[in-house]
C-alpha cells in the first residue's frame, strides 16, 4: 500500500516507479544491472508512458487534452490524476468537440479509454472521433489556411531592419511533434482499424440500470452509484493503481464523462434548485477526484451548467474539480452579428487551475480567449480588438506561444508601427 | 383559389409540417394562454396519419370526444386513443386503464415489436410534467425518442419515431423547460402579432449549428395549415437599420487614420536599420577624418599602472 501511497502522493510522477523499485535495494549507490523485470536497458529505470511528459515547472506527469493551444494555456497539459471540467457552452456542440479530442489523443498514444455516457452509445461516440494529421499532411493544410488569411494584408508591405530580411519567415502554423500534442482533422472520421487497435470500455447507462427500476431515495443518485463502481472496477482489475504489480507496461486511464448532471443520469440538479439529490453531483466529484489521485489516470466531464438552477452548486462543482473551462458560443445570441465578435465562434473562460503540489499555480496572464472552429481545426485564439489602419478589422493570429507576454508585446508594436 | 395557387399553398403547408417532422425525436410545442398549441398537434397528429405512421395519443388534459373533434372518421379510425383524462389514477378499476398509468404506457412503447413509423403525441407534456419527476420523464422521453438509432440484432431498419409534446411555457420554470429544450430535437414555440399566429421553430441537429426561423401561418378548421406571410419577413432578424454596426475606432485618443499628404511623408521616410546603397557606401568608403583611431584613457585614482605588467612580454 506504501506503493500506492507514494504513487498518490507525487500523483504519478515519473520518479515514482524509482521509488518503488529502490524499496528492495539496500543503498541506492548500487550498481544496476539487468533486471527480471524484462526491460533490457541497463539504465536508471525511468519508466515513461507514451504520451505523457513531465511538467518543466515541477515535474509533475502530464497528459495532453488533444488540443496543444488548450495545453499551452493550462501550463503545459493536464496533470495526471485530475479533471477537467468542461462547462457546455448552451448547445452542446463545442464541448463534446473538445470531448472527442480527447478521446482521440487517447487512442492515438495508446491510452485505454473509459467512456460514460447517459444519452448516446459509447460505441458511436468512438466512431465520430476526428482523424489524427500525420506530420507530412498537416503542414501543407496549415500553409494553405494561412495563405489565405494573408492575400487581404499583402499589400501592406513591413519595413524591416536590412540585417533581418534575409532571416526566414517564422512559423505561424502549428508544428507537430509527434511525442506531446497531436493536431486532428475536424472534417474526417478517424480510421476504424485505430479504434479496434486501441482498448476502450464503455458505459452507457440505460443500458446499465433497466427503466423500470423503483427509485429509492439515497444519498448519492444510482447512476452515479454504478459509474463509480464501473470505473472502480476497471481501474483495479487493469492495475492502473498498481494493484497487479506483475504489469510490465505502465498506461494511463483516461476517462470521459458526457453530460454529467443532466436529468438523463437521474440528477435532478438541472430541473429543481432545492431537489432531493442536491449534493448527489458534489458527492460524485468527490469520490471521482479520489478514484482519481490513487491511479494513472485523467479524466475529463462536460457539464450543463447553463441549466444547473443553483448557483451556489456551480462554485462547489468548481472547488471540487481541478481544472475548469468554460466555453460560451454566439449562436443565438446578440454577438453572433456583431462585427466585434465577427471571426470567432465563442469565448473561452479559463476558471480555474489547480495548485497541485505547489503554492502558486501557472495562470496566465491572458483572459481574453476566442475560439474558432475552422472546417478543419480548432483554435483558440487571444481575443484582441484589432485597430487596423484604414478601419478595417485584424486580429493576429498567433498561436499560443509559451511566452503570451512576449506575443501580445509584439503585436502592440506591430500596431504602433503602422501609424 | 386556382389550382396551381392551391398546388403552392399545399407544397409550402407541406413544407412546415415536413420540416417539424424531418428530423425525429422529441419535438416541444411551447403554447401559452394566448397562443395555444392544441390546433397545432392536432394538425401535425393528421398530417402523420396521413402519412401511413401509426399514431397513439396519450390525453391527459381533454376528453376524448374533445380531441377526436375535427378529425375525418378515416382519421379517427387510425388513432390508438390512450386514455387518462377520464380516471387517472384508476379508481375505477375497471381493466381498461393501462396499468402503470401514463409513464407505464410510455414505457410499454419502448419495448414495442413492429418497427414501423410511429407518431406519439403527448396532451399534454404539462400534465406529466407535473405528476411525474422530471427527471424519469426525462429518461422516459430520451430512450422513446431514439429507439430508431438502437437497430435490433437482425439490422432491419427502424423506422423513424416522433414523440409530440404539448408545453405550456406558464406552467413550468426556468429549470424543467430547460431540461425538455436541451433534450429536443425540434422546439417550436408559438406567438403572434395582432391576430397573426406565428411559429418559431428551432432545429438542433446532432453535432451542427442549431437553424431558427420563423414563420407565419393560420390552421384551418380541417387541422389543416395554411402559411402566410407574416406582418414583416423574419427571417433575418437581426439587422436593424437604425442602429450602424459597431466602429471600433471611433471614440480613440489617438488618430488611427492617415490623410493622404501623412502617407506620403511616411512612407518617403528613411527608417535607421533600412539598408540603402548611401549606407553601403558609407560603410564601405573609409572616414577621411580620421586616418587612425585614437584611444583616449584617463587613469582613475586607483588604477595601479604597474610597470611590471606581465603582459608586456607578449610579443603580438
Amino acid at each position: 500500500m506504501a506503493a500506492v501511497a507514494t504513487c498518490g502522493g507525487d500523483a504519478g510522477s515519473a520518479g515514482s516507479a524509482v521509488a518503488t523499485a529502490s524499496k528492495s535495494n539496500v543503498t541506492s549507490f548500487q550498481r544496476r544491472g539487468p533486471r527480471a523485470s524484462g526491460t533490457n536497458d541497463s539504465g536508471p529505470r525511468l519508466v515513461s508512458i507514451t504520451g505523457t511528459r513531465p511538467s518543466v515547472r515541477n515535474g509533475q506527469l502530464l497528459v495532453s487534452t488533444g488540443l496543444p493551444a488548450l495545453d499551452q494555456l493550462l501550463g503545459g497539459g493536464l496533470a495526471v490524476g485530475t479533471v477537467l471540467l468542461i462547462e457546455e457552452d448552451k448547445y452542446n456542440i463545442y464541448s463534446s468537440l473538445l470531448f472527442k479530442y480527447f478521446l482521440a489523443e487517447g487512442i492515438v498514444n495508446g491510452h485505454t479509454l473509459l467512456v460514460a455516457s447517459a444519452n448516446e452509445d459509447p460505441a458511436n461516440i468512438l466512431q465520430e472521433l476526428p482523424a489524427p494529421l500525420l506530420d507530412d499532411n498537416c503542414k501543407k493544410e496549415f500553409d494553405e489556411d494561412v495563405y489565405n488569411r494573408k492575400t487581404p494584408e499583402s499589400n501592406i508591405k513591413m519595413k524591416i531592419a536590412w540585417r533581418y530580411q534575409l532571416l526566414p519567415k517564422m512559423e505561424i502554423g502549428p508544428v507537430s511533434s509527434s511525442r506531446f500534442g497531436h493536431y486532428y482533422d475536424a472534417s474526417k472520421r478517424i480510421p476504424q482499424e485505430l479504434i479496434e487497435a486501441s482498448k476502450w470500455h464503455g458505459f452507457f447507462l440505460p443500458e446499465k440500470i433497466p427503466s423500470t427500476l423503483k427509485v429509492e431515495p439515497c444519498s448519492l443518485t444510482h447512476g452515479y452509484i454504478k459509474l463509480l463502481q464501473f470505473i472502480q472496477n476497471i481501474i483495479y482489475e487493469e492495475g492502473f493503481d498498481g494493484s497487479n504489480p506483475q504489469k510490465k507496461q505502465k498506461n494511463i486511464l483516461r476517462i470521459g464523462i458526457q453530460n454529467l448532471g443532466s436529468p438523463l443520469w437521474g440528477d435532478d440538479i438541472c430541473c429543481t434548485e432545492n431537489g432531493d439529490s442536491s449534493h448527489s453531483l458534489t458527492k460524485f466529484l468527490y469520490v471521482l477526484r479520489g478514484l482519481l489521485r490513487t491511479s494513472l489516470s485523467v479524466c475529463i466531464i462536460t457539464m450543463p451548467t447553463h441549466l444547473i438552477q443553483n448557483k451556489a452548486v456551480i462554485a462547489h462543482i468548481t472547488n471540487l474539480s481541478d481544472i475548469v473551462v468554460g466555453l460560451e458560443s454566439f449562436i443565438g445570441s446578440e454577438r453572433e452579428t456583431n462585427p466585434l465578435y465577427k471571426d470567432y465562434h465563442g469565448l473561452i473562460h479559463i476558471r480555474q487551475i489547480p495548485r497541485l503540489n505547489n503554492l502558486v499555480c501557472d495562470e496566465s496572464d491572458v483572459k481574453d480567449l476566442g475560439f474558432k472552429l475552422k472546417r478543419k481545426l480548432f483554435t483558440i485564439e487571444l481575443y484582441i480588438l484589432g485597430l487596423g489602419v484604414n478601419g478595417d478589422k485584424t486580429f493576429f493570429p498567433t498561436t499560443l506561444q509559451s511566452s503570451c507576454k512576449a506575443s501580445l508585446k509584439n503585436a502592440r508594436a506591430w500596431l504602433f508601427s503602422q501609424t | 383559389m386556382t389550382l396551381s395557387e392551391g398546388a403552392r399553398a399545399g407544397t409550402r403547408e407541406l413544407e412546415m409540417l415536413d420540416s417539424l417532422l424531418a428530423l425525429g425525436g422529441l419535438v416541444l410545442l411551447r403554447d401559452s394562454v394566448e397562443w395555444e398549441g392544441r390546433s397545432l398537434l392536432k394538425a401535425l397528429v393528421k398530417k402523420s396519419a396521413l402519412c401511413g405512421e401509426q399514431v397513439h395519443i396519450l390525453g391527459c388534459e381533454v376528453s376524448e370526444e374533445e380531441f377526436r373533434e375535427g378529425f375525418d372518421s378515416d382519421i379517427n379510425n387510425r388513432l390508438v386513443y390512450h386514455d387518462f383524462f377520464r380516471d387517472p389514477l384508476n379508481w375505477s378499476k375497471t381493466g381498461e386503464a393501462l396499468p402503470g398509468g401514463p409513464l407505464g404506457a410510455l414505457r410499454a412503447m419502448c419495448n414495442r415489436t413492429d418497427l414501423g413509423p410511429v407518431t406519439i403525441a403527448l396532451d399534454s407534456l404539462s400534465w406529466l410534467l407535473l405528476h411525474l419527476p422530471c427527471t424519469i420523464l426525462c429518461q422516459t422521453l430520451h430512450t422513446v425518442s431514439h429507439q430508431d438509432s438502437c437497430p435490433p440484432g437482425d439490422g432491419s431498419p427502424v423506422g423513424k419515431v416522433h414523440v409530440l409534446g404539448l408545453l405550456h411555457e406558464e406552467l413550468h420554470g426556468r429549470g424543467p423547460m430547460g431540461a425538455l429544450s436541451s433534450l429536443a430535437q425540434t422546439e417550436v414555440t408559438l406567438g403572434g402579432t395582432m391576430g397573426q399566429a406565428s411559429a418559431r421553430i428551432l432545429c438542433r441537429r446532432p453535432r451542427q449549428r442549431p437553424t431558427d426561423q420563423t414563420q407565419w401561418f393560420s390552421i384551418l378548421p380541417d387541422f389543416s395549415l395554411d402559411l402566410q406571410e407574416g406582418p414583416s419577413i423574419e427571417s433575418q432578424p437581426h439587422s436593424d437599420p437604425h442602429i450602424p454596426p459597431v466602429d471600433p475606432t471611433a471614440h480613440l485618443t489617438f488618430n488611427l487614420h492617415l490623410s493622404k499628404k501623412e502617407r506620403e511623408a511616411r512612407d518617403n521616410l528613411t527608417l535607421p536599420f533600412q539598408f540603402s546603397s548611401e549606407k553601403q557606401e558609407a560603410l564601405l568608403r573609409p572616414r577621411p577624418s580620421q586616418a587612425t583611431s585614437h584611444i583616449f584613457y584617463e587613469p582613475d585614482a586607483y588604477d595601479d599602472l604597474d610597470q611590471e605588467d606581465p603582459d608586456d612580454d607578449l610579443d603580438i
